[in-house]
């Protein structure tokens, strides 16, 4: 029973993460690298507050946002004046620069020691701290980050990203500051991939660097692209492939050393299929040019 | 003068120069207010180089620009955008993969619904408001005849219902200067008609228009003064019939 319910956690904590790249690039279309680093910021600066301030657990997700928000415009408001490219290489040195201090940092991240004995939330002295408790804190953040996300694209502010997104220089000509709706669009991005990372860091109760790699947030550029971004849907199909599919493999008894492999090889297959193919991705309406 | 045909847009000694070559050249151009101008020449005479230079997109090398008075070259198209000027392009630029309503949608200028927290915060207001704006638009919809289109993709309709398409979205920019380029090109004939009609139902509605045409006929039908440029010069200006049956200008600069 807990293996499912670690299974539906990691659903509802991924479908977080993968709408936090949603956002930026399947409304506004900038591809972001660096979705990872500001899930990873979102889970040590939870943890670090939990463990040496004894925070509650909503205090420091509240604190954790705001940190990765404010992190964010280092990338985004000297990069984003520029075009497309730049803006990619920018996230990928952000990232990169993010996990070099999580991995060298030891004083404040324990650098490859990783924090353990991450405490779980509570509340009102009620603690999420077995996977079916879990699964409710988890399930419920999963419903209002993809209602609160919902809530703002269907008014015209979702309609200006997507403009951006098909022609920037067109609705630019029509009176909006594309610059600020990028800016704010990658800021939401940033501070929804750190309500992930803190739901994930108080759920496994272990952090190290290894999970906010630059392979993390390519990972999750894949996965958006296969299951399709610029609506909610495409991005939940996107999440139930990324976890369903390395249980379906576990399922065929295939050695993890194995599986592992196996397991890109298929990302990397599907993606080549998808890109050919259905260029939106399965459920999606982005269609990267 | 006529107090209400201002010049509402003025060139001074604007010049463009592209890696030394001048794709415009010392122009002095004023559009009056109310008024349907023509920009026409042969390729490369400069007339979507100066489109550009007014919408912002290029900065001029030299010169100034002056919008109701008021200098604009430093400005961001944006800005330019939201004091009133608002463009057609030659390549249509639709917005692909919204639907016909919300390609309408999004360029209505005011703010409401721009901000994001207004879809949490004030979402009641705001679906209020944007039920107005829901019904002005297809106002716009029904006015350049697509009805019945509203929810297609803006990618499903056809090159003419695009162009269709943009005119209803410039109309909900409100802007007073519309810059529209090669409204009349790439489209069935019966098309060009609607659309000239269109363009001086703008002109009704108190719009200066400017537009840049190779279609001749479209110039004599509609414009009350044209501009006819060469070489990023103007090399003359005047009423349509004075420039289109001019011997010169048909012979060197239109080959007709």
């Amino acid at each position: 029973m807990n293996y499912l319910f670690h299974i539906l956690i990691m659903i509802g904590i991924y479908s977080i993460f993968i709408q936090s790249l949603n956002i930026v690039m399947g409304y506004t279309g900038l591809i972001s690298l660096a979705q990872a680093a500001f899930y990873g910021i979102g889970a040590y600066v939870t943890a670090l507050l939990m463990i040496n301030f004894h925070m509650n657990f909503f205090v420091a997700l509240l604190i954790s946002i705001v940190i990765t928000v404010l992190l964010s415009f280092i990338v985004s408001i000297p990069s984003l004046r520029l075009k497309g490219d730049y803006f990619i290489l920018a996230t990928l040195g952000f990232q990169i620069i993010i996990f070099s201090i999580l991995y060298n940092w030891v004083e404040l991240t324990r650098g490859p020691y990783g924090i353990p004995g991450i405490p779980s939330p509570q509340i009102f002295g009620f603690a999420f701290d077995e996977p079916a408790k879990f699964l409710i804190l988890s399930t419920i953040f999963a419903l209002i980050v993809n209602y609160i996300l919902y809530l703002i694209t269907s008014i015209k502010f979702g309609l200006i990203l997507k403009s951006i997104r098909e022609d920037e220089i067109a609705i630019s000509t029509f009176g909006k500051n594309t610059t600020k709706f990028k800016i704010i669009s990658f800021s939401i991005g940033a501070g929804i991939a750190a309500i992930a990372g803190s739901l994930y860091a108080t759920y496994v109760t272990y952090i190290d660097p290894t999970s906010f790699t630059l392979n993390e947030s390519i990972l999750l550029v894949t996965i958006l692209s296969i299951g399709g971004s610029g609506n909610i849907t495409g991005p939940i199909v996107g999440t139930l492939i990324l976890i369903l599919l390395p249980e379906f493999l576990r399922f065929l008894e295939i050695p993890d050393a194995i599986a592992a492999n196996i397991r890109m090889m298929l990302y990397a297959l599907v993606l080549i299929l998808i890109l050919i193919y259905r260029p939106q991705g399965l459920a999606g309406e982005y269609e990267p040019e | 003068m006529n107090r209400n045909n201002y010049n509402i847009l003025l060139l001074k000694n604007l010049s463009k120069l592209f890696g030394g070559v001048a794709a415009v050249d010392n122009v002095n151009i004023g559009f009056r207010k109310n008024y349907i101008t023509a920009l026409i020449g042969p390729n490369g005479a400069g007339k979507t180089t100066i489109f550009n230079l007014i919408s912002g997109i290029y900065k001029p090398t030299a010169g100034e620009i002056f919008f109701d008075k008021r200098k604009i070259v430093n400005l961001k198209p944006y800005q330019i955008a939201q004091l009133g000027i608002s463009r057609l392009y030659q390549d249509i630029r639709v917005f692909r993969k919204l639907t016909v309503l919300e390609n309408i949608l999004v360029a209505f200028p005011e703010k409401e619904g721009e901000n994001f927290l207004d879809g949490i915060i004030r979402r009641r207001r705001i679906l209020n408001f944007q039920k107005q704006k829901i019904e002005l638009a297809e106002e716009y919809i029904s006015f350049v005849g697509l009805d019945g289109y509203k929810n297609h993709l803006a990618e499903n309709l056809s090159y003419g219902q695009q162009k269709l398409l943009a005119i209803a979205r410039l109309m909900a920019t409100d802007a007073d200067l519309l810059l529209l380029d090669e409204p009349a090109s790439g489209i069935h004939p019966e098309l060009i008609k609607k659309i000239s009609n269109l363009i001086l139902d703008l002109k009704e509605k108190g719009k200066t228009v400017i537009f840049i045409e190779h279609n001749i006929n479209v110039v004599l039908d509609i414009a009350d003064w044209v501009y006819l440029l060469d070489e990023g010069k103007v090399v003359a200006f005047g009423l349509p019939e004075e420039i289109v049956y001019d011997k010169t200008t048909r012979e060197v600069y239109l080959g007709v």
